[in-house]
């Protein structure tokens, strides 16, 4: 029973698909009971393989119609999960969940929701077939099925400004990079004639490289940087998190662009087995850092709400990739669980974002403010993620934010000559990007819950309870994985960091026992992972603490105040002139600095980097297609150069 | 012979490339997003190819050692492929119809409302 | 057992009494010296006390225009937050969390006070909140970037060939080896370090944040009674903490071993500390336009830091 689950949870996504297409074009209730099923049902099957995989260090594998490899050849299409497909497919359940419960509020005032359901649900299979998929064909069409609903679902809303060009910004790009994985494959396939991702990983490991193979990798890694997002494939995902509704905006970023991580992870570590090769590691490392850089340098630039967000989800990637390009056992572990933080702060913003626009109508941060009188809880749920997002302890972001910076510095301290001094500016960049994180979440609170409130939006309410529900229970998911760090390591974090490294399971499993040893002659071995070093487990003792103190002096702050504030009416706050705010003499109705001021000192001074920034971002398709070919063109060179 | 093909795939991605890259007309992007998959397509199936190969079609009961053919797995991944291409296309031209009708114009240059 | 140590390490000695007592000390010592210096007769010692107490017992107002709670708990969380940094930088040889005393952490921590300001400033709906929580926001980043370079270079030079994080670690490097303040190499990361401090603590010449002259204290300016008295006792404490962290970093290695002498020891070297980088200062220089001082922090600052971590890869 247990092998099928896979399969099963794929299946079920595609088939709510389909069954929401043909039975829930008239009823709603219909709808919402087909996706509620699919979405908690491939949870709960996803769920269940913890036991026997994070827990009992098993694989799973799976040939479709029972087709097994035969005289050592894998002929059917297979499915593999160990503990890093069920990683990042726990992810993807849970992010689908959430978004599910979500969405029923949230687009209830949009017609054809059953198309958008349709789309959600392939969208969420495509993605989990990627993720728990062992085969490269199979995985280049999953992708395919993914961006197709993504493009689609970014042109959901086509009456909001800019939709339909962020979504065939994304199209035009995003096959670009979809053509690249696919010509990446064939390559590889013209080397080892088979598509199995377990036997392609043994036979490659016995050939060695060739510059096929070199050239093959080159596309491959070029096709998932477009999917996850990197730096300069990016702007697409600015603009497709920005139109997207939010529920999309979330799973954008909390499972699509994990997906091109996932890839990059299994393609470097497993299939290539490539990351001992060190100008790999500069390379990944190098893009991971530009990455974050230019995300949260664009951020600060931003006068939209999602928009920020968005650079902000590109940032965050670039920890991710920086972590994973170090290849030592603190960087991988680091950069999943930085991966999967993000997946919970980055989504609760978003959702708060959507809750915002779904209340007041906008996400302009130069026109909302004050909000947090009108929407006390989103302003609160808000808090946390940007507290999480910008690795304030105890929030998530923190933790995981520690263990990369410990690895970078690490690295930087195992390296030597250039290298090192690499790693240590990677460190630095990397605590600067956290602060520049932190800056513009202030930005955003300050001009969207703080701040005066204009008039027009005196009349906004709360949202409603089943949007506020999943934005609560993931900011609590926030808290926790920021306060236990050790468990999570325990039981997820580190299989699937060994799954990485363990490569010879992965094959056997699919191909048979022994096929890896006949294949690869020397199997390399299960390299030790060494997690004595990892830090982040000693804090927890005195994070509690802060925790405990920070919430008896808060309630006895609010206890007290509240108290004295039940005797004042607010009907006195208006008349006396006491409780007005000071405006030196004159009078003025409003007079806030406005959300894209607020960083003058710093935009004055980096002027010409911000008008460079700007620029790059120039909304026209062909410029974005230049610079990802450009990239792509840069990439391959540097792999026949240096490997 | 076979080199003919690899050149002229290479040809095509690079003319789709070239397309994409270039021109200001999102009609002429979607067609080159189009010739890039034909050209990836024809990759796929000269790879598979060989030289005096037959057709790979023959039930079970015909297989033996001497036979010859070409790879039958490039052809359908090609078929998948030209599939996935179309869906693809289809899905441009809606999105092109949309942006036509909403920014009266098919100029790339105009239709960014979304940029910095 | 073990709680009520930890309790009690924060409440009375490295933490809340202690860090009080030693930061107020300093503000009056700060007020005190500068007033001299200007030949004025300047305040009692204990003023910044006084006034501490005094606003404690003053009515509490809270602008109609703001959102109410985060106005009330940003004072607290910038307290708590100061007071838990307080407890992890060691005094010489003693540290009450030792293993955890991280440098990262402290960065962090440090960050949340000016937020906690920027937060209650944003939340009290003032324009000329606005205008100061702006400032404070590109003041934070200014200092932010030679602050981590100074502790990575710090951490290389304490690292026995690795780098460490650990604030203990470097205090046991400086028992084994000296000072740090001896390495030649560090000196423009002390340097750089006593540029830092006056801008963490906002004092003059980079108090644009709160400009009393120009934009009526900022994001305090909304600020009255025990919320305003909290962050008072915040930037007092604030002084201790920066002042103290130099001393761990650069000058220890040192001291009795009887914790009680040390920890006056430590009052006295910050007040000397103090003395140099913030009064000498804030005496004879004119408060800097905010872009003026986000170039000097990047391009003067940051540059000595990067000297020092660049010396201290090549010679160590």
């Amino acid at each position: 029973m247990i092998q099928h689950l896979p399969i099963l949870a794929i299946m079920t996504y595609f088939l709510g698909a389909f069954l929401t297409t043909l039975l829930g074009h008239n009823s709603k209730s219909v709808r919402w009971f087909l996706v509620m099923l699919a979405s908690v049902a491939s949870f709960v099957m996803m769920c269940l393989l913890i036991k026997p995989i994070f827990l009992d260090g098993g694989i799973i594998g799976y040939w479709m119609g029972g087709r097994a490899p035969e005289a050592g050849y894998a002929i059917g299409i297979g499915l593999e999960v160990d503990a890093l497909s069920l990683f990042f497919g726990l992810l993807v359940t849970f992010t689908v969940l959430l978004s599910a419960v979500y969405s029923i509020k949230y687009i209830s005032r949009d017609d054809a929701q059953d198309k958008y359901y349709t789309l959600f649900l392939m969208l969420a299979g495509g993605v989990l077939g990627l993720v728990l998929s062992g085969d490269l064909f199979n995985i280049f069409i999953m992708v395919e099925i993914m961006t197709f609903a993504a493009v689609a679902l970014t042109a959901y809303r086509n009456w909001a400004e800019g939709s339909l060009e962020s979504a065939f910004k994304y199209l035009a790009v995003g096959s670009i990079g979809s053509s690249m994985i696919l010509a990446g494959t064939i390559m590889v396939y013209s080397q080892v004639h088979t598509l199995n991702l377990a036997q392609i990983s043994a036979l490659l490991a016995g050939q060695g490289l060739t510059n096929t193979t070199v050239f093959a990798f080159a596309l491959l890694f070029i096709g998932f940087g477009v999917k996850a997002f990197i730096v300069p494939f990016h702007p697409i995902a600015a603009d497709a998190y920005m139109t997207a509704p939010a529920s999309i905006s979330m799973v954008f970023s909390g499972m699509v662009n994990k997906a091109g991580v996932y890839g990059m992870i299994r393609l470097v570590y497993v299939v290539f087995q490539i990351m001992d090769v060190k100008s790999v590691n500069y390379l990944i490392v190098l893009l991971g850092t530009i990455t974050m850089f230019i995300g949260v340098t664009s951020a600060l630039n931003q006068h939209d709400f999602k928009r920020l967000l968005a650079f902000h989800s590109i940032s965050q990637i670039g920890y991710v990739i920086t972590a994973i390009g170090l290849a030592t056992s603190l960087g991988i572990a680091g950069g999943l669980y930085h991966a999967m933080n993000h997946t919970l702060f980055k989504g609760l913003l978003f959702l708060c974002a959507g809750a915002v626009f779904y209340s007041a109508g906008t996400t302009d941060l130069d026109r909302l403010g004050g909000l947090a009188k009108r929407m006390p809880q989103t302003a609160a749920i808000f808090l946390v993620g940007a507290a999480a997002i910008s690795g304030i302890p105890p929030f998530n972001g923190f933790a995981s934010k520690w263990v990369i910076y410990q690895a970078c510095y690490e690295a930087a301290a195992a390296a030597s000559g250039f290298a090192s001094i690499f790693y240590a500016v990677v460190t630095i960049v990397g605590l600067l990007v956290s602060v520049m994180t932190l800056a513009s979440f202030v930005k955003v609170s300050q001009s969207v819950f703080f701040g005066q409130l204009p008039d027009e939006f005196d009349e906004v309410k709360e949202a409603p309870l089943l949007m506020r529900i999943p934005m609560w229970i993931m900011a609590a998911c926030c808290l926790l994985a920021g306060l236990l760090p050790g468990p999570l390591s325990r039981f997820a974090l580190q299989p699937a960091a060994a799954a990485t490294l363990n490569i010879k399971g992965y094959i056997d499993t699919m191909m048979g026992g022994g096929y890896a040893a006949s294949q690869m002659g020397d199997v390399t071995p299960v390299a030790e992972l060494d997690f004595s070093t990892i830090g982040y487990w000693q804090p927890v003792a005195w994070l509690v603490l802060f925790v405990i103190i920070m919430a008896a002096v808060l309630i006895v702050a609010l206890g007290s105040q509240g108290a004295r504030g039940n005797k004042r009416s607010t009907e006195l706050e208006k008349v006396d002139g006491k409780y007005a705010t000071f405006f030196g003499g004159e009078h003025s109705t409003y007079s806030m600095v406005g959300g894209s001021d607020l960083f003058w000192g710093l935009r004055y001074n980096l002027r010409h980097y911000f008008g460079f920034l700007s620029d790059m971002h120039s909304g026209v398709v062909n410029d974005y297609a230049l610079w990802a070919v450009t990239a792509a063109a840069g990439i391959i060179l540097y792999m026949f150069l240096f490997l | 012979m076979i080199l003919t093909n690899y050149v002229c795939s290479i040809l095509l991605i690079a003319l789709g490339l070239y397309c994409v890259v270039c021109k200001r007309n999102v009609f002429k992007i979607v067609i080159g997003m189009g010739v890039i998959d034909y050209g990836v397509n024809l990759l796929i199936v000269s790879i598979g190819f060989n030289p005096g190969g037959s057709a790979p079609i023959f039930t079970a009961r015909e297989l033996s050692h001497d036979m010859f053919f070409v790879d039958p797995v490039p052809q359908a991944l090609t078929l998948t492929s030209i599939v996935i291409g179309a869906c693809v296309t289809a899905m441009a031209m809606a999105i092109v119809i949309k942006l036509k009708q909403k920014y009266g114009t098919l100029d790339t240059e105009k239709i960014r409302r979304i940029h910095g | 057992m073990d709680i009520l140590m930890k309790a009690l390490y924060l409440l009375i000695f490295p933490g809340l009494l202690y860090c009080s007592v030693a930061g107020l000390l300093l503000a009056g010592i700060d007020r005190k010296v500068v007033a001299r210096m200007q030949k004025r007769i300047g305040p009692p010692l204990l003023q910044p006390a006084y006034d501490f107490f005094k606003l404690l017992g003053k009515e509490t107002i809270v602008p109609a225009a703001a959102a109410r709670r985060t106005f009330l708990a940003a004072p607290v969380i910038g307290l708590v937050s100061l007071v838990v940094t307080a407890v992890l930088v060691p005094v010489f040889g003693f540290s009450a969390f030792g293993g955890v005393a991280d440098v990262v952490v402290i960065l962090y921590l440090l960050t949340i006070p000016a937020v906690a300001i920027i937060m209650g400033g944003a939340a009290s709906g003032s324009p000329y909140a606005g205008v100061g929580i702006s400032r404070e926001m590109v003041t934070m980043m200014a200092y932010e970037l030679p602050l981590v370079i100074v502790l990575l270079a710090v951490g290389k030079a304490a690292g026995d060939g690795g780098v460490t994080f650990s604030l203990s670690k470097i205090v046991e490097y400086q028992q084994a080896n000296g000072p740090l303040i001896t390495h030649w190499t560090m000196w423009p990361a002390a340097l750089a370090m006593l540029l830092v401090i006056p801008a963490e603590i906002g004092s003059h010449p980079f108090d644009v944040a709160e400009a009393e002259t120009e934009i009526c204290e900022g994001a305090l300016v909304e600020y009255s009674g025990a919320p305003l008295a909290l962050f008072k006792l915040s930037s007092a404490i604030k002084l201790y903490i920066m002042t103290a962290l130099f001393s761990c970093l650069f000058l220890s290695g040192w001291g009795t071993g009887i914790v009680a002498v040390d920890a006056l020891i430590l009052v006295a070297v910050c007040a000397v500390i103090m003395l140099i980088c913030v009064s000498l200062v804030r005496a004879v220089c004119a408060r800097l336009k905010v872009e003026i001082l986000f170039r000097f922090y990047w391009r003067v600052v940051a540059v000595l830091a990067a000297i020092s971590l660049i010396l201290a890869w090549l010679v160590g």
